[in-house]
């Protein structure tokens, strides 16, 4: 096959992943579009909007519930990043760079949590925090979604302290510095990229989660954006705009964050071990 | 602890309790959330507690276990869970695998597609589920009216037809799980030596030749392991039959996990549900096992 040949088939082919890959996101483009468009205009059923319109964000972001439901996921998301990474760095480097007796047992524990689904751990979780009087708490939620994010932090972050060379942090003992000084001020600056990265993707799996928010959750005050997006759904003012408007709030940093954290794992370590 | 007044054995302790402490928080959240929660599934199977009745768990033995047995639509909701575990792996195959074969090339458009193909499944089920909703939607939906001009749909939304509904719902938990299967077959694809294609070009293969005797043994082991994963994950689903018919119309979407969630927050009976939740764990440990042990054997 000669080269002209070759790049024919491949521009061709890349034609053929597009029109693919459009039908594949037709129906999230469908969410974003119809968004921005007013309900008149989202009866026509075509894709190509005739008018733009930005009604049905002012619209959802001067409901009163809407609101306080953005700002109880924002609570549990951050606190779910924080603590997913206060927990997971030391445990991670403790598994990376410590020889001692249970450790396998220990990451095999870990990572089983991970492939555990929420719905085989659902009732008797729910009957515990009711038990503990916790229901409908944020507190009761947040330590939930830490399960969602902690243990696949704790093997990615394993993985990237493993390559950092244990020498650079020898030479900081040598130096006077603590094992623990050593990995704060040595380590820790050259995994940032993949901590920052552990941190959004624990945000982000909080920030969507829905059936443990529907379980422990049942009052206005402390719902999340998942169970007021079901609240959109109002029977006497019912706007499928208002819906998809919704739908984009809780899924643009999700999008956004996950289209950042990609690039972030391939450049990753390297990158922030030349810059230093 | 570095106190010079220290002596050596606080020490030598402290060294040795130093990694068992940087974990320890990780190990607390593992069992808060897993190990404690399926020990107090299983003690809370062997309850009787219908919460109408008792307020206070009480043993009963093997009550729920029997009751499960005689549970028809219990068993219609087990059938079911299979069919839509099946599906749902399906549909991800066959999906991904085209997918998959066109995005291995190394162009520009063909590494951004492999990121963009990433958004069904990064984004959260809740804003999927009323996306297909509104597609679905027999007023404003535009799937809808295509499929009112086939003849599939009538006047009403597919989401309603008791027969139709779990297909498409199925359909779509399938296309929400495909992009895994796509980055799982596209790593396995890139690691097959370029050398293999062209040794069989030259004995004169032609391109399905190639793929059935090159390809396909080189990515089935990752399409079964994946393939594995993503059932589990099937399996144990809730969110989207839930969020698009609850489970409904008639029961027609009611998989093992929303009979569940029913168990507890309608019928009052937290007990029966922690042991559909055991039964739940144990065929799934069994269909793994089975699933591993066949895949080996060639």
């Amino acid at each position: 096959m000669n080269r002209g040949n070759k790049r024919l088939r491949n521009a061709l082919l890349d034609i053929l992943t597009i029109m693919l890959l459009g039908l594949v996101l037709l129906p999230i483009i469908w969410v974003f579009i119809a968004s921005i468009r007013p309900d008149a205009d989202i009866m026509s059923r075509s894709l190509i909007p005739m008018q733009i319109t930005f009604d049905h964000f002012a619209e959802i972001f001067s409901r009163g519930d809407f609101l306080v439901a953005l700002r109880n996921s924002l609570i549990v998301g951050s606190l779910v990043a924080v603590c997913t990474v206060l927990i997971a760095v030391p445990a991670a480097y403790s598994l990376s760079r410590f020889t001692y007796l249970g450790r396998d047992f220990i990451g095999f524990l870990i990572l089983a949590t991970q492939m555990l689904p929420a719905v085989a751990v659902l009732v008797p979780l729910v009957v515990i925090i009711r038990s503990l009087g916790l229901a409908n708490t944020l507190t009761a939620l947040t330590f939930t979604h830490l399960a969602l994010g902690l243990p696949i932090a704790v093997w990615m972050l394993k993985g990237y302290i493993d390559a950092v060379p244990r020498e650079l942090e020898e030479a900081a003992v040598i130096d006077g510095s603590s094992q623990l000084g050593a990995m704060v001020r040595i380590t820790l600056p050259l995994i940032r990229p993949a901590v920052v990265a552990v941190g959004t993707f624990a945000f982000v799996l909080s920030w969507g989660e829905f059936l443990l928010a529907l379980a422990l959750i049942t009052s206005a005050e402390v719902k999340t954006l998942p169970l007021a997006l079901q609240t959109l759904f109002d029977p006497y003012s019912f706007s499928w705009g208002v819906v998809m408007a919704g739908g984009v709030v809780i899924a643009a940093p999700t999008v956004v964050l996950f289209l950042l954290f990609r690039n972030q794992l391939v450049g990753g370590l390297t990158a922030g071990g030349i810059k230093g | 602890m570095s106190t010079s007044a220290q002596v050596h054995v606080p020490r030598a302790f402290g060294k040795a309790a130093l990694p068992y402490a940087l974990v320890a928080p990780a190990i607390l959240v593992a069992l808060g959330i897993a190990v404690l929660p399926l020990l107090y599934a299983l003690w809370l199977s062997f309850q009787d507690w219908y919460l109408l009745r008792n307020p206070q768990p009480v043993w009963g033995g093997l009550v729920n276990f029997e009751a499960l047995l005689t549970d028809g639509a219990l068993w219609r909701a087990f059938w079911r869970t299979w069919i839509w575990t099946l599906g749902t792996v399906a549909v991800e195959i066959a999906l991904a695998l085209p997918l998959a074969l066109l995005l291995n090339r190394d162009t520009t458009i063909a590494r951004l597609a492999s990121a963009l193909i990433l958004l069904p499944w990064v984004m959260p089920f809740i804003v999927l589920g009323y996306g297909w909703r509104f597609l679905l939607d027999s007023e404003v939906g535009a799937l809808h009216a295509l499929l009112q001009f086939f003849g599939i749909a009538g006047n009403s939304s597919i989401l309603n037809d008791p027969n139709l509904a779990l297909a498409v719902i199925t359909f779509i938990s399938g296309w929400k799980g495909m992009p895994f299967m796509v980055l799982a077959l596209l790593a396995a694809l890139k690691s097959i030596p370029d050398e293999l294609y062209e040794a069989a070009a030259i004995d004169g293969a032609g391109p399905w030749q190639r793929f059935a005797s090159i390809t396909l043994p080189s990515i089935q082991n990752t399409m079964l392991i994946i393939g594995l994963v993503l059932g589990i994950l099937a399996f144990y689903s809730f969110d989207l039959p839930w969020i698009m018919a609850r489970g409904g119309p008639q029961d027609a979407t009611t998989i093992l996990g929303i009979t569940m969630f029913k168990a507890v927050f309608t019928d009052l009976r937290p007990a029966y549900a922690a042991a559909i939740s055991v039964v739940m764990l144990v065929i799934l440990a069994a269909a793994s096992f089975l699933t591993l042990k066949l895949g080996r054997r060639p």
